[in-house]
């Protein structure tokens, strides 16, 4: 046993290590990304770690690694499991042989931007179970819980946490990881189980899941996983908290003890495993019980639960909750909901301004996030804005479809160039909806090379089939950048693992059939400019190719070989260039126009904004 | 003890770095914590927060309004987002350091002023340290590393010096980069006193 300081997401990857898994695969996304990261980085001979395309084929190969025989671990976000969840239902309805768990990363409070979804409810529309841990060192010991589980009713499990456990570091035991489990892979030809033909095999399955999903409730219960505290004397507040909510209550009860609360009063239920949904256990807290709360975040499952139980028992307790409006299905929880719930229960009066801060913030300048210095995207949504004036369109008459990752950044000031942002993928069949809505200016789209990658190529075939009428401009920089950092499909050879080989989107586009296909260098602002300008005259699928690598990854391998000078004999602190391009390299302060070499790549495109011949790229000896 | 701190910053400050110090301190002190930094969107020049909750073995991550013996802030405008969290008894520490957004750089929109930063705090009814960045020791010439020397004033001058001595943080601040040990403690100790 050893001590380490570990936040969620490491503590899970140790604890599948320690589980034996065999085959890991998953797609960045925040708050999740840290999990597969940390195992890749620890170069693991004996097992498979891969950043794969996207979520549903991350999925599909974990499964296929499974029903081998081997376990198996699938990472993702949320909005990645949406992605996965065509092929999520039918695995779940097959089942599984070796341990295949799915961890899943919810974002309640949406701290890195993303609609503010409640995975639980995939759990509950696929039958499997889910744990939620509350804490690292819960999900370090429940994805091993989650594993054996697995095995023992032959189906996937879920891991599910929210970014305040996935990101939280605090000290976790682990155990030594040993080795992968040694297992000769097998090959199970039962066309009953691992298709879905007819309504035979198909019905058949669906009872099957069902039946599953029953095993894993008496195990769960045998496991302890959802324990429940019943008060000395009947009566009183009966809580069921869920996930992270439960970590707060032993500091809300000790908030409550100057207010009248006596320790004896409450009953608790912690549910760490939300599906199967603990009823057995919900049913005896109602028949001890007087009141209900019920904590969790977002959306009310287990809530609604309560009531069916409360109607099964014939118990008409008050059940604070969501469903009374106590509670918000938006937004985290934390010390006020808990408390105010719990003093709620027990007819305590907490005064309002206990948990009622000033709130200053609204004194704070606004802080918008832009581009790096010496990011290439920056160059490509300048030659954009451009390309537009130049084609005498204002602002507001050329719609932009925008995508997910780095390159919605160009949403902000001082671009405002994209207008839209869905999900991977979808600025390119969006954009076509607006042609085909009858908008007579062009249409473009815009998106990322992890992302054009990810589901971005189904929409390009499309336009392609029905020849739409726009410009697609694909930004590579090489890396799937906003999540920190991870090799794609077309990320550089170089930086491919061993024997792993690039995909040139240079050599896919053309191969789709795209006729008009440009390659541009974001830093050549006027030659991109024009390029763009010409693709937006021609008729069909245009594509452009932005391609350079990211800054920060060139900064990181010193690379950097040039800088920008100002001449301030020439300077009349205008600020165009500040003003055109939001470089954070560029400033003034106290009279004085300043570049900030640390972060200066010297790409030169506050050069092309100034009309005063005042700055210059110097390259470095 | 029970401490709660919440930090605030600009990624590129440090702000970061002040966490990951604390936690292994935490750990070589048998301290129980729980970090809970914002990840993700928090490149250089956006808003960084981080919750520090020392002292509970199960505890939930993020600290309530009114809840934070320590807010350490290392910039004035960003101050603001954290004065919510301070207790009306607490310790609120500045490095009043400036980063302009771009927007105010270029006069279209405001910056508040440090007076508007203390009056705030004063009516949240903490007690206000603010250290000038103009009196950033140098070593060698060259300024010292103002996050370890705000974090020196959070141990000299509030309550996080009775929870921590000073030596389990030197260790960890020496472990965290070997290379440039010398100059990070002694930006601490440089923190530490004018703290004191």
């Amino acid at each position: 046993m050893e001590k380490k300081i570990l936040n969620g997401n490491e503590a899970l990857a140790l604890g599948a290590l320690r589980a034996g898994v065999k085959v890991i695969t998953g797609y960045p996304g925040t708050p999740s990304t840290r999990a597969l990261a940390s195992l890749l980085a620890m170069n693991l001979p004996d097992r498979h770690v891969e950043w794969s395309t996207n979520e549903k084929v991350a999925l599909e190969i974990a499964t296929g690694a499974s029903w081998a025989g081997q376990r198996a671990l699938c990472t993702m976000k949320m909005s990645g499991l949406n992605v996965a969840y065509d092929s999520l239902i039918s695995i779940a309805h097959s089942g599984c042989i070796g341990g295949l768990v799915i961890y899943v990363a919810d974002d309640p409070g949406v701290s890195a931007g993303m609609a503010e979804q409640d995975s639980r409810g995939f759990a509950y529309m696929s039958d499997l179970p889910m744990l939620d841990p509350a804490s690292p060192a819960e999900a370090y010991r429940q994805v091993q819980e989650a594993f054996e589980l697995s095995e023992q009713i032959g189906s996937p499990v879920f891991i599910r946490m929210v970014t305040a456990i996935a990101n939280s570091k605090t000290l976790v035991e682990v155990e030594e990881a040993g080795p992968a489990l040694v297992r000769e892979p097998v090959l199970v030809n039962d066309i009953q189980r691992f298709t879905k033909a007819g309504s035979a095999i198909a019905m058949g399955q669906h009872r099957e899941v069902i039946a599953r999903l029953k095993r894993a409730r008496r195990i769960i219960q045998e496991r302890g996983l959802n324990p429940l505290a019943l008060s000395a004397q009947a009566g009183g507040l009966g809580i069921i908290a869920s996930g992270v909510v439960s970590s707060y209550l032993d500091e809300c009860l000790d908030l409550l003890v100057p207010h009248g609360f006596l320790p004896d009063e409450v009953s608790i239920l912690k549910v760490a495993a939300v599906n199967p949904i603990p009823v057995e256990e919900i049913q005896a807290l109602l028949m001890h019980v007087d009141t209900i709360l019920v904590l969790e975040e977002l959306e009310p499952y287990l809530e609604k639960e309560v009531y069916v139980q409360a109607y099964r028992s014939g118990v008409h307790h008050r059940i604070i909750g969501k469903l009374d409006s106590f509670f918000s299905r938006v937004g985290e929880y934390g010390v006020r909901e808990v408390t105010q719930g719990i003093a709620e229960g027990l007819g305590l009066s907490i005064p309002l301004e206990l948990f009622e801060g000033r709130a200053a913030e609204t004194l704070a300048a606004a802080r918008p996030i832009t581009l790096c210095a010496g990011c290439p995207h920056r160059g490509t949504f300048m030659a954009i804005n451009q390309a537009l004036r130049k084609l005498r369109y204002k602002k507001n008459d050329v719609m932009v479809t925008g995508d997910i990752g780095c390159t919605i950044l160009g949403m902000n000031p001082p671009f405002s160039t994209v207008w839209n942002e869905i999900s991977m993928g979808a600025s390119v069949a969006l954009a076509q909806g607006f042609v085909h809505a009858g908008v007579k200016t062009p249409v473009i789209a815009t998106i990322g090379d992890s992302t054009f990658f990810h589901a971005g190529i189904p929409g390009l075939i499309n336009a392609i089939q029905h020849q739409v009428d726009l410009t697609l401009i694909i930004m590579d920089n090489g890396w799937t950048a906003m999540t920190g950092m991870q090799v794609n499909p077309g990320t550089a050879s170089d930086f491919q693992k061993p024997h792993d080989q690039s995909v040139d989107i240079a050599r896919v586009v053309p191969g789709l059939g795209v006729e008009h296909f440009f390659t541009v260098d974001p830093f050549d602002y006027k030659g991109s400019t024009a390029v763009i300008q010409q693709a937006l005259g021609k008729p069909g699928v245009k594509v452009i190719l932005a391609r350079r690598e990211c800054a920060i990854q060139t900064q990181r391998r010193g690379e950097t070989q040039a800088k920008a000078v100002v001449d301030m004999q020439k300077c009349a602190l205008c600020k165009l260039c500040i003003n055109l391009t939001g470089c954070p390299a560029l400033s003034i302060q106290d009279g004085a126009f300043l570049i900030d070499l640390s972060l200066c790549n010297g790409c030169g495109l506050c050069v092309e904004t100034c009309n005063l011949d005042a700055l210059r790229v110097e390259v470095l000896a | 003890m029970r401490f709660d701190l919440y930090l605030v910053g600009v990624g590129g400050q440090g702000v970061l770095t002040i966490g990951e110090v604390l936690v292994e301190a935490a750990r070589l002190e048998g301290i129980h914590v729980n970090y809970y930094p914002t990840e993700g969107m928090a490149q250089r020049g956006g808003f960084v927060k981080a919750q520090i909750r020392f002292g509970r073995e199960i505890v939930g991550p993020n600290i309530p309004e009114k809840g934070a013996d320590l807010v350490f802030a290392v910039e004035v405008s960003e101050a603001l987002r954290a004065v919510r969290y301070v207790k009306p008894d607490g310790d609120f520490l500045l490095y009043a350091h400036v980063w302009q957004p771009t927007a105010v750089m270029l006069g279209k929109a405001g910056y508040p002023e440090l007076g508007q930063v203390c009056s705030e705090v004063e009516s949240a009814g903490a007690r206000m340290v603010v250290l000038d960045p103009e009196r950033l020791p140098e070593l060698d010439g060259t300024a010292i590393p103002y996050n370890l020397y705000t974090l020196g004033a959070a141990v000299g001058c509030t309550n996080l010096g009775k929870l921590f001595p000073p030596g389990g943080i030197q260790q960890a601040i020496r472990e965290r980069r070997p290379k440039d040990a010398v100059r990070n403690v002694l930006a601490f100790e440089a923190g530490i006193q004018v703290g004191q």
